[in-house]
């Protein structure tokens, strides 16, 4: 097999969900020694086009052609048989079992006695060796960060001797050390024959380690070029479709902020996390962003601050009054707006409509709810605006935009957002960003974790580091910060001192 | 320690293992069940079915062997009906479960008035004239038979394929997310039918033993709720097969206790000591739920049948 | 026009029709005309005002123990407990009969009733605080505790409670005249119908309407969102498993004062479960339990009834129950992947 060899191709492929065209009709060829990037932002159909390649659906039209199998791919077992490896987004592992169980499930060669004196299942863990040595086999995946994670599912891909290995998205939860490494495994497979499919909407990475690019745009391809061929501007424009100066609107300094959300030495506990009396005070009109490796305890953070789960040391004051709970049985109701991660599981009910939804707080404290339920879904762009429909229909992008337009809708004392942007198109990334940056000029403090240094670096006044349920820094954002220094904190790396 | 106490210490521990055996054989196959994501509260019809046709077989053929193995091919039978529910039809898991205990529950009735009262073989005893002079393990042996070593084995057996084999390895990856073990391959629902099935058959040779063997008689409703005990104790066991083995065995005991203070002839009413195996369980398992380190071993598919 | 709008009626209707189809089989395999034994179950149900009394008589306890599930119900807990929680009100509220049999009916039987409430709402209240507090699963507690509340009827009435001028039956004494729930005259309709009745409608507006019924769906629908804004599971769990409870006991009190005119083993002929049924059948809302609760009233009533004039085996009632069951489990399911099949 020389470099350069078509292993897959898609010919004008379309794929739909019902009425929402997902793949639009899109012809793409994938070639071995190569790492393709798919850009594009989030519900472009990146995912969706090369879960078509791995037989997790089949097109509704068209049609995907794999060398050396005539038949085409029927599900992801077949896949896997062909050699085509995909490393998703969610990790495809099963917490509860060890790193080794995993590795053996997924693995063709697994006898039926899988013990470990046979020598066979000694080769499955070869390359975690290589890759990661650290790693105990028989730790249980639950146990490890998420970074480790996504080396056991690298290492599941490659023990299949893939010839196409296709990245979901890969370096959103990773330190930017971490993202470097991946860069370089991924250059290392195209080295090697392997052809790389990495599916991104961070021009970061295509900048990397990319041979060519592939844009996406509402489920279509807009544009292949080869590295080089285009400049950054130029894709940025293909992958929007408009020109975007787009930025985020940069802090405007706030002098001595009035301290209004503050944590004292507030320690807690829950499901394998924990919080390390971290304190920690955002001003009125301050934003205090909250950087950290995935798992280090900001959920758990967000969750005490935002009174769900109790302290067992320290307190949370908002504006003077204690807001974290301090019993499980204790009940109050938050004054902040809060804005979780995954608003399914955590900020909405389901079976309720969207009218009931906005009213939550009301309803919960058994009073008559308000009347602006309409505009409201309009101003928040919440995708169909029909008070009366059950929120469960709604897609993960509109019930964020939901639960914004419930807590960002009227003027709050202090704003917590967890990852609040994880999964939207750059729209309503900038609606969400829009609304909470007014809620600060208006004089609430704004405690928001995020896992985009980017956005960190670009709006957030000051920018705290977390690890292992501690705070280890707390760094004003004044143009002097940089990437690699917050990547230094979250990794807990020595921090190179700035030159004199 | 006198030859006496060496006896009776042999006899509890005898009685206490033929008392645990149906009921490890029940909670052997509800585990199975469990830890691919299914619970089936059906294993009480699955038992009693088993214990009926077991009986019937028994008597009818003379051969207690033929009888125990049709009160499993029984149960197994009857678990189809859940199996056909939950997978086929999309069907509530508790719900299904119930239906299949009703039915059951009229259906022995219902065939096992003709049965009340006859006699059927029994299973010989494993002891002979080599063992019965050895303490201890003489007494065992003289009370004990097929069915008991059987039990064991089957808890070593289930205990080491869950855990050593690749099949052992497919089963438990459906049971925590059937959608990423489909993902590596495994077609999720034909492991699901089968760990159902697995588990009636289970459940049914359990319940034929306790008609065939242990009690050697046929009543209504004779299981007494002991296949929703199997479904407790699966949870105390933490879905281990291991753990199967003390946990039946605690029941065991609680029942003999009960036996033996009634035989001692001390006044207390039979039904209030009836209601001492049942406590024991529930104690066990609220002290198992406080005491439960890993805030959940409970296969993570499963948990979305109680969400 | 489509399937869609009319899905719950067509589904209710294929069930039926199934259902119809498969106790015709069932009659056939016993060897019995099976449309004539259709056609003599109606008839035993419904047919005469004797067969009405036993039909009303029959949904009475299948009510009470269908709201006693739904009440939990509607936080998503899975309590299959009415029978043991019956059982334990029969027990309490027998109880203050035999202390105080002389009092009269106004003030019996209030406080009979009220004692068999606080008896069955203890006997919910256990699984309910080991469900809040700990988080022990409530359907394994409730189907356990169900054999222990029955077990001590037994001890109670071969025991302490036994009427030594009855000799071999094991029962308590007959209850006197103030104590027995006043019923239509002539028939077995009595207060416990009324009662639960106005449960259900009662209970349809709690459920249904107001701040509390927002809460709970608030609770059922996303628990940490309700806590999040100051809502109370726990607080939730134990109340409603102690009032779930406390309808089972006057189910079984009814039972013992009404029908039996004494405590004996034999008040339930598992009124527990087929509550379960009716209420899983009627999605847990309270105004659909009512006539449901009376279909399998009828049921029930009828089979009985066939069972003394038919020969057909006493188990027939159950197995119906699980035929009408498993029928209702699987037709809406099945209904739902033949639209899907059809539609791809």
């Amino acid at each position: 097999m020389t470099m350069g060899d078509m292993l897959a191709r898609f010919e004008k492929v379309t794929r739909h969900f019902g009425d929402l065209v997902a793949v639009d009709s899109a012809s793409l060829e994938i070639r071995s020694g190569e790492v393709l990037a798919v850009l594009g932002e989030n519900g472009a159909g990146k995912s969706t086009l090369m879960k078509l390649l791995y037989g997790v659906y089949p097109p509704t039209s068209g049609k995907i052609v794999v060398k050396d199998c005539p038949d085409g791919i029927s599900g992801p077992a077949e896949a896997l048989r062909q050699g085509i490896g995909m490393v998703f987004q969610h990790f495809s592992q099963l917490p509860a079992l060890s790193v080794r169980d995993n590795l053996l499930l997924a693995w063709p060669k697994t006898p039926f006695w899988k013990s470990r004196r046979n020598r066979a299942t000694g080769d499955v863990l070869a390359k975690l060796r290589e890759l990661a040595p650290a790693i105990a086999p028989d730790t249980i995946v639950h146990d490890l960060s998420v970074g480790e994670q996504q080396i056991v599912e690298l290492v599941k891909v490659l023990n299949i001797q893939a010839r196409i290995v296709i990245l979901d998205e890969p370096t959103s939860v990773l330190t930017p050390a971490e993202t470097g490494r991946l860069h370089g495994f991924i250059r290392q497979l195209a080295a090697e024959g392997v052809a790389v499919v990495l599916i991104t909407h961070k021009l970061r990475d295509v900048e990397a380690c990319a041979d060519r690019v592939a844009v996406m745009r509402r489920g279509a391809i807009v544009d292949v070029s080869r590295r080089g061929e285009r400049s950054m501007e130029e894709i940025v424009t293909l992958m929007m479709g408009k020109t975007v100066d787009g930025n985020l609107p940069s802090p405007q300094p706030v002098q001595n902020p009035v301290d209004r959300l503050v944590l004292k030495n507030v320690s807690a506990e829950a499901s394998g996390s924990q919080l390390r009396d971290v304190t920690l005070a955002v001003g009125r009109g301050e934003v205090v962003g909250v950087a950290g490796v995935a798992g280090n305890g900001q959920t758990l953070l967000a969750e005490v601050v935002a009174g769900i789960r109790p302290v067992t040391q320290g307190e949370v004051l908002l504006d003077g009054e204690r807001i974290a709970r301090r019993e499980p049985g204790e009940t109050l109701s938050t004054r902040l707006g809060y804005i979780p991660e995954q608003p399914r599981e955590n900020a909405t009910v389901e079976q309720l409509s969207l009218a009931e939804n906005l009213a939550l707080r009301d309803l919960a404290a058994g009073n008559r709810p308000g009347e602006t339920s309409g505009e409201l879904l309009q101003e928040f762009s919440v995708n169909p605006p029909i008070p009366a429909k059950p929120a469960g229909t709604l897609s993960g992008g509109n019930l964020q935009k939901l639960v914004c337009a419930r807590e960002l809708g009227t003027a709050r004392p202090a704003i917590l957002a967890c990852y609040p942007t994880m999964g939207l198109d750059l729209a309503a990334i900038e609606m969400v960003y829009e609304h909470i940056f007014a809620q600060a000029a208006a004089g609430a403090a704004v405690l928001w974790i995020s896992e985009d240094l980017d956005d960190l670096l670009a709006a957030a006044h000051r920018i705290a580091v977390i690890r292992e349920g501690a705070i280890v820094a707390v760094e004003k954002n004044d143009g002097t910060l940089t990437r690699d220094r917050i990547g230094a904190l979250m990794a807990g790396m020595p921090v190179q001192s700035e030159a004199a | 320690m006198t030859a006496d106490f060496v006896a009776l210490l042999a006899t509890w521990c005898i009685a206490t293992l033929r008392g645990a055996t149906p009921l490890i054989f029940a909670t052997l196959g509800e585990t199975l069940t469990q830890r691919v994501g299914i619970i089936n509260l059906g294993v009480e019809g699955e038992m009693l079915t088993g214990a009926c046709v077991g009986f019937a077989v028994g008597v009818a053929t003379g051969n207690p062997w033929l009888g125990l193995m049709a009160g499993a091919l029984a149960g197994g039978a009857l678990s189809l009906l859940h199996a056909g529910l939950v997978l086929g039809a999309g069907a509530n898991q508790i719900g299904s479960g119930l239906a299949v205990w009703m039915i059951a529950l009229g259906g022995t009735s219902f065939f096992g008035r003709a049965l009340v009262g006859n006699q059927v073989t029994p299973l010989p005893n494993l002891g002979s004239s080599l063992t019965d002079g050895i303490p201890f393990v003489g007494t065992v042996m003289a009370q004990a038979t097929m069915a008991v070593p059987l039990a064991i084995l089957a808890v070593a057996f289930v205990a080491w394929w869950l855990a050593q084999t690749r099949p052992g390895l497919r089963w438990k990856a459906v049971g925590e997310s059937a959608r990423i073990a489909a993902e590596n391959g495994i077609q999720a629902t034909r492991v699901r039918v089968t760990a159902i099935v697995v588990g009636g058959l289970l459940a049914g040779f359990g319940g034929a033993v306790l008609s065939v063997d242990y009690t050697q008689t046929w009543a209504q409703e004779m299981t007494k709720g002991r296949g929703l005990v199997a479904v407790g104790l699966v949870i105390v066991a933490r879905w281990k097969p291991a753990l199967v083995l003390p946990v039946c065995l605690l029941f065991g005991l609680a029942e003999v206790s009960v036996l033996r203070v009634q035989s001692a002839g001390y006044e207390f009413s039979p039904h209030l000591l009836g209601t001492f195996p049942y406590l024991v369980v529930l104690v066990v398992l609220v002290l198992s739920q406080i005491f439960a380190r890993r805030a959940s071993a409970m296969p993570a598919d499963l948990k979305a049948v109680f969400a | 026009m489509s399937l869609v709008m009319r899905f719950p009626v067509f589904a209710v209707t294929v069930t039926a029709l199934c259902f119809l189809f498969f106790a015709a089989a069932f009659f056939a395999a016993l060897g019995k005309p099976p449309f004539a034994m259709l056609y003599s179950l109606v008839v035993y149900a419904v047919g005469d005002a004797y067969s009405v009394s036993q039909t009303f008589a029959k949904t009475t306890p299948i009510l009470l123990c269908a709201l006693a599930i739904a009440v939990p119900g509607r936080l998503g807990l899975i309590s299959v407990g009415a029978e043991g929680q019956l059982h334990a009100g029969a027990i309490f509220g027998t109880g203050i009969v035999l202390m105080a049999p002389g009092l009269p009916g106004g003030v019996l039987i209030p406080l009979m009733l009220t004692v068999a409430a606080i008896g069955g709402g203890l006997y919910g209240w256990i699984p309910g605080i080991l469900r809040a507090r700990l988080d022990v699963n409530e359907t394994i507690v409730t189907l356990l505790m169900n054999y222990v509340s029955v077990l001590l009827v037994s001890a109670l009435v071969f025991g302490p409670w036994r009427d030594p001028a009855s000799q071999g039956w094991p029962a308590t004494v007959k209850f006197p005249e103030g104590a027995v729930l006043p019923a239509v005259p002539d028939t077995r309709i009595h207060l416990g119908l009324l009662l639960g009745i106005l449960l259900a409608v009662g209970l349809h507006i709690f459920l249904n309407h107001g701040k509390w019924a927002q809460k709970i769906r608030i609770l059922e629908g996303n628990r940490k969102v309700g806590e999040m804004f100051g809502l109370s599971y726990a607080f939730w769990v134990i109340a409603l498993m102690s009032a779930g409870g406390a309808i089972a006991g006057t189910a079984g009190i009814a039972e013992v004062s009404a029908i039996q005119g004494r405590l004996q083993p034999t008040i339930s002929l598992g009124y527990g479960l087929t509550g379960f049924l009716v209420a899983w059948l009627a999605r847990h809302q309270p105004l659909v339990i009512l006539p449901v609760s009376l279909f399998v009233g009828a049921l029930v009533a009828g089979s009985d009834a066939l069972q003394l004039f038919a020969k057909v085996p006493a188990a027939s009632a159950v197995i119906m129950q699980g035929l009408l069951f498993a029928t209702a489990l699987a037709v809406p399911g099945l209904l739902a992947r033949w639209r899907a099949y059809r539609d791809r």
